[in-house]
């Protein structure tokens, strides 16, 4: 935001109430049996909704000149490169191998 | 100059290589954003350790996690989202002048942070109690899984790395106080309180996607 910009009152109050809904959810979600991988995928897709809302809204990217954005998407691109290359061996391995006892 | 003493106060904080407050304010802020760029890809190294070791044992995760109790998890997480609305609500508070509101949301900030890591020693000195320790040092003997240690150490890397900033973070808002005491904060220069809310948002975000990979696991 710039700094002219003053934080909407009403908008902080919505997003934290959002993040606490969420919160509830994906706690209510883990005592729910989905079959085997999409426990895990919902649990990380609402995580990833609410680190997105703390961004936009308490970060205030989304008032922000849009290089910020650009900047920390750049971080999730680099994570990704970094998990991608090392799960492309990890995953793979024939043999892994004895790295403790 | 000379009969404009009350500008030249208000704007005691520009250095001379900026145009106005507002392209200081920006340069700051971008600065801010590439360090938090940094601190992710150091957690991000730690969530690649959590998923190499999750995708090699995944049962493993899954006996481990249930030691964890999804209670404090999830009460420290609403504390952490409140600390998050406070702190955003002291940075609004400097854009509207108002220095009492400053100190009240910060002092609420550290209160909440202060309960995050109060709840996390509980957490932690529950689990010494039980020998439930990283590596070498563990000796509990109620997950069949003999790779129970790995999952030790990755827990309390993650969380204790999470801790520290917790701390560095109560350092830097209680400086914050000192400072907002003194009535350095207005709606022109609010750049320390809007840098440290920054940094906080980046630990409540961590701590959003901690909690369903540690806690929430089948």
């Amino acid at each position: 935001m710039s700094l002219n910009h003053v934080l909407p009152f009403k908008t902080m109050i919505y997003t934290a109430l959002a993040l606490l809904v969420l919160t509830v959810l994906t706690v209510a979600v883990y005592y729910i049996d989905f079959p085997d991988p999409f426990n895990t995928i919902i649990a990380l897709g609402i995580a990833t909704v609410k680190a997105a809302l703390v961004c936009m809204f308490f970060m205030g990217l989304y008032w922000d000149t849009k290089f910020n954005t650009l900047v920390l998407l750049s971080s999730l691109l680099f994570f990704l490169i970094m998990i991608g290359i090392i799960l492309l061996d990890t995953l793979f391995r024939e043999a892994p191998f004895q790295i403790y006892g | 100059m000379a009969n404009n003493s009350g500008a030249a106060e208000k704007d005691a904080h520009l250095a001379h290589h900026f145009v106005d407050s507002e392209q200081q304010f920006e340069a700051s802020k971008l600065g801010m954003w590439v360090f938090l760029v940094t601190e992710i890809l150091f957690f991000g190294g730690l969530f690649v350790a959590y998923i190499v070791f999750r995708s090699w044992h995944p049962d493993l995760f899954e006996q481990a996690a249930m030691t964890l109790d999804t209670t404090l998890g999830a009460v420290n997480t609403v504390v952490l989202i409140a600390s998050s609305l406070t702190i955003v609500l002291a940075v609004r508070a400097a854009q509207i002048n108002d220095q009492r509101q400053q100190l009240i949301m910060l002092g609420a900030t550290i209160a909440f942070a202060i309960t995050f890591m109060v709840i996390k020693y509980f957490e932690y000195t529950h689990k010494f109690e039980y020998g439930m320790l990283p590596a070498g040092l563990y000796t509990y003997d109620g997950i069949e899984h003999e790779l129970a240690p790995v999952f030790y150490s990755i827990y309390y890397m993650m969380t204790g790395l999470h801790g520290i900033h917790v701390i560095i973070g109560i350092g830097l808002i209680g400086w914050l106080m000192v400072r907002a005491a003194k009535g350095t904060f207005h709606s022109n220069y609010f750049t320390p309180i809007e840098i440290v809310a920054l940094y906080w948002h980046l630990v409540d975000i961590i701590w959003i996607f901690l909690f369903p990979l540690l806690y929430l696991i089948e």
